[in-house]
């Protein structure tokens, strides 16, 4: 018998979007089950209703072969399902038991039993492989650890079912990895997990089975085992897709930006960038390759402005631009795409059309004597909701209500509606389906063969691979290794400069650093 | 010169020390409970005086146990209000706390003249009573520091001693109960707490609850022992001033309680100045706290920025 089953479930969201539409998925017990489909085809949308936040308009959800419905999520969770959502929800500044155990603390008397809270989160993490400190704030953790502590809430309200919103999609290769050996235990002792994710090797790899949805339907469930990724990739986007780009011949000798003994200290004093020295030119990608945390986000922060420096000298065009406030070195020439989309990228809050222009405010096309253009504006957004297919109900929606991935898109259009000089880029398809990953590759390149100089970091190594024409790798805010990206170079060489197994001569360097 | 030296290092100044600062305190802890819960309570001035009025007029016809404890419901009542027009209407808790503000103003003035039959000034014709002072002058029979126990402990008001004790409730409360912490998690990340199946509506609701009983309370002292009876603005901004000792105090009930003792003592040395500077004009010395309130904020911002600043914060 199904352990959870959900029927013919519809969700339309006030302002008429049709989230689900009919969705039927069949969970059984101790299983992996994968949830996989474009973005905005409703996959979180269809958790949310399984975990109570949001209420389905039809349809019924069948637990342990009874009809069952949740009024929140409270009723949920008593019901044994737990669930990480796509955007962590921790308190900032609470210890990591604190977080784990809010809601249903261990109490003597009136007294929160911070030894026993201590000790069962301790027991907890032992029992399920999940490796994390107890003490600290969950603020001071990398992302990996804050997924454990939330996936560590879940099990300590007693969830048999856990169900992961693209986990993968804020881990860093090897973390991924963690958390599949966290899962695979997880699964041996009994529980059941749903798990959605964009990448397709990872859905083979871990799950059991897998449900497809495509615009608020289920088209299809299938075993792992009987499909490859390509035959996944044509059920899901309802076409072939292959994710290649070429990258045309550019003339490269055109310096556009020198960054001179950069040097970065974070808030807690400690030098994430150590004196780095890099050049980008005119029509080529340059990767900033390494482990998360070890100055490539920084070093693009820097360069865009958003963190003051400690030391060093940034050019663009020939002109320092070392003290000049975002609007100005935007001003001349430099678009970024930020690695949070929803803190730095968006104002969640503002209209889809607002954001479009956000960066724009000084242009005559769209404030004119101090006065918004209103039609232009919404010309505007019509047109590049159109152009980047951007799924939203128009351009008055709030920004807000869009999925995670047409959230990336709103960003990208934003930033290459006009060709940059310089363009920075932090995970560009971090929680972005397939089809919409080769669009925003392709926009990538796009920028570079018309002579945009173009500055990449990302998490995804195959990414980096696929787009830049120099790697640089970084280790501890240091350049160790640097690369002309030819077919022979893998990712296991990377891997091993990365990971700080080795460092490159200046001589072997050399040839890579333009 | 030597006369100020006396004033201040006396027991009589201290006295008049916590007699300041009681209301103040009590005020900012009803401050800080709602501000840690996300529920910033703007109407703590309205809720004081109200409280004021409340337990001026209860103590004409019951014993002072019962005004005080009518000054501390009406506090709760209005916060549970707030909470409903904020939460439940969905109106903004600023401008609802603004809206009390308001109300309180003229709703006092008007309840006012219809108790005392007409007096839009003072309650100066009602017959009001006063909260005990706690005496200890027992602690004069200890030999030795006796008598100066006496004089700097005897003479509190009922109130001021359990403000005290409310510094440490509010802070075990806060830093070691379960519901301490939901309310602190509902103020930083509401998302949080709400995935883990608190109800956050409820939790700010009560925080209000509290906060405006504690105003209530502040405004029983002020009208039922820094003075005895109602005029009309007694309390004088002292909800606002309260509002910044909670961030001055950077939001921790001790930080609260030195914040108050600070306002408090340059608000007693507004009572005694006068007495001693007879040249100053007496508008210009009651302006003292005031300027010291915009100044201490002043002062803890830039702090505040140059902290941010030094770790590479914008
Ligand atoms: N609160 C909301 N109000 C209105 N529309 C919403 C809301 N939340 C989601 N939507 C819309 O519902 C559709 C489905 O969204 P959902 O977040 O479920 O997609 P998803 O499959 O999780 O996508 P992604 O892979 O990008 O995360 C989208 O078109 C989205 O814009
Ligand atoms: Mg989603």
């Amino acid at each position: 018998m199904a352990l959870l089953e959900a029927i013919g479930i519809g969700k339309t969201y006030p302002g008429g979007v049709v989230a689900n539409d009919g969705v039927n998925l069949v969970i059984e017990p101790g299983e992996v089950h994968a949830v996989v489909g474009e973005n905005g085809a409703g996959k979180s949308t269809l958790m949310k209703i399984l975990f109570g936040i949001e209420q389905p308009n039809a349809g019924r959800l069948v637990l342990d072969g009874k009809d069952v419905s949740f009024a929140g999520p409270r009723a949920a969770i008593d019901a044994g399902i737990g669930m990480v959502f796509q955007h962590f929800s921790l308190v900032p500044s609470f210890a990591v038991y604190e977080n784990v155990v809010m809601g249903s603390e261990p109490r003597q008397g009136i007294r929160f039993d911070r030894k026993r809270a201590i000790a069962e989160v301790q027991a907890l993490s032992d029992k399920f492989r999940l490796k994390v400190d107890p003490l600290p704030p969950v603020s001071s953790l990398p992302v990996g650890q804050q997924q454990r502590v939330e996936i560590l809430k879940a099990l300590y309200r007693n969830a048999r079912i856990l169900i992961l919103d693209e986990p993968t999609a804020v881990l860093a290769p090897q973390e991924v990895q963690e958390l599949f050996v966290a899962i695979r235990s997880l699964v041996a002792q009994g529980k059941t997990v749903i798990f959605i994710a964009h990448k397709l090797p990872e859905v083979l790899e871990i799950s059991d089975r897998i449900t497809v949805m495509r615009q608020g339907k289920t088209v299809g469930q299938v075993k792992s085992s009987e499909v490859t990724e390509k035959s996944l990739a044509a059920l899901m986007v309802g076409r072939e897709v292959t994710l290649r780009v070429d990258r045309k011949p550019t003339d490269q000798s055109k310096r556009v930006a020198e960054v001179r003994g950069l040097r970065v200290v974070n808030a807690r004093g400690t030098e994430v960038v150590a004196g780095l020295d890099l050049n980008v030119h005119a029509g080529e990608i340059v990767g900033l390759v390494g482990v998360e945390g070890n100055g490539q986000a920084e070093t693009l922060e820097a360069i865009a402005g958003l963190k003051p420096i400690a030391a060093g000298d940034i050019t663009l065009s020939g002109e320092a631009i070392n003290g000049l406030p975002v609007l100005d070195r935007r001003g001349r020439g430099l678009a970024s795409i930020p690695e949070d989309r929803i803190s730095e990228g968006l104002a969640t809050g503002a209209t889809v059309a607002e954001n479009l222009v956000s960066t724009k405010l000084t242009d005559r096309r769209f404030v004119r004597s101090g006065l918004l253009d209103l039609k232009a504006i919404r010309d505007n957004a019509t047109k590049l909701i159109a152009e980047h297919s951007i799924r939203v109900g128009g351009p008055g929606y709030t920004v807000g209500t869009l999925s995670g991935g047409n959230m990336q898109k709103v960003v990208v259009a934003r930033e290459l509606s006009e060709q940059p000089k310089l363009l920075l880029v932090n995970q560009p398809t971090r929680g972005v389906d397939l089809g919409a990953t080769q669009f925003i590759w392709r926009t990538i390149t796009d920028a570079r063969d018309k002579g945009a100089a173009v500055l990449l970091s990302s998490a995804d190594l195959s990414e980096l691979l696929a787009l830049s024409d120099r790697l640089l790798v970084l280790y501890r805010g240091r350049l160790v290794a640097a690369f002309l990206n030819t077919p022979d170079l893998t990712p296991e060489t990377l891997g091993t400069y990365m990971l700080g197994l080795s460092t490159q001569t200046a001589e072997d360097m050399k040839p890579a650093l333009r | 010169m030597m006369d100020i030296f006396l004033t201040v290092f006396s027991a009589t100044f201290f006295v008049t020390i916590i007699r300041t600062t009681t209301p103040l305190l009590l005020a900012t802890l009803g401050g800080l409970v709602a501000d840690l819960s996300g529920a910033l309570n703007v109407a703590l001035e309205g809720m004081m005086l109200i409280g004021c009025l409340t337990a001026v007029i209860v103590s004409v016809y019951a014993p002072w146990y019962v005004a005080v404890l009518a000054g501390l419901g009406v506090g709760g009542l209005l916060g549970a209000m707030m909470a409903f027009f904020a939460y439940r209407l969905k109106a903004d808790i600023i401008l609802v706390g603004f809206a009390v503000n308001i109300l309180a103003a003229g709703g006092t003035v008007f309840a006012l003249a219809l108790a005392t039959g007409g007096d839009k000034g003072t309650s100066i014709n009602l017959q009001s009573q006063a909260i005990p002072a706690v005496d200890l002058s027992f602690l004069s029979a200890i030999p030795g520091i006796g008598p100066i126990l006496t004089a700097f402990l005897s003479g509190h008001s009922v109130l001021s001693w359990l403000a005290a004790f409310l510094v440490f409730a509010v802070w075990y409360f806060l830093f070691r109960t379960p519901w301490g912490l939901w309310l602190r998690g509902v103020g930083e990340y509401p998302g949080a707490p709400e995935a883990a199946g608190i109800p956050v509506a409820k939790v700010r609701t009560w925080s209000l609850v509290v906060s405006g009983a504690l105003a209530g309370l502040g405004g029983a002292q002020l009208a039922m022992f820094n003075y005895v009876g109602f005029t009309r603005d007694m309390t004088a901004g002292r909800g606002f001033i309260a509002l910044g000792a909670v961030l001055l105090g950077a939001r921790h009930p001790v930080g609260a309680l030195l914040a108050a003792l600070l306002f408090g003592t340059f608000e007693a040395f507004a009572v005694v100045l006068p007495g001693l500077f007879n040249w100053m004009p007496a508008e210009l010395i009651r302006m003292i706290p005031f300027v010291v309130t915009i100044a201490a904020l002043v002062l803890f911002s830039i702090r505040a920025q140059r902290a941010l600043a030094m770790r590479g914060v914008k």
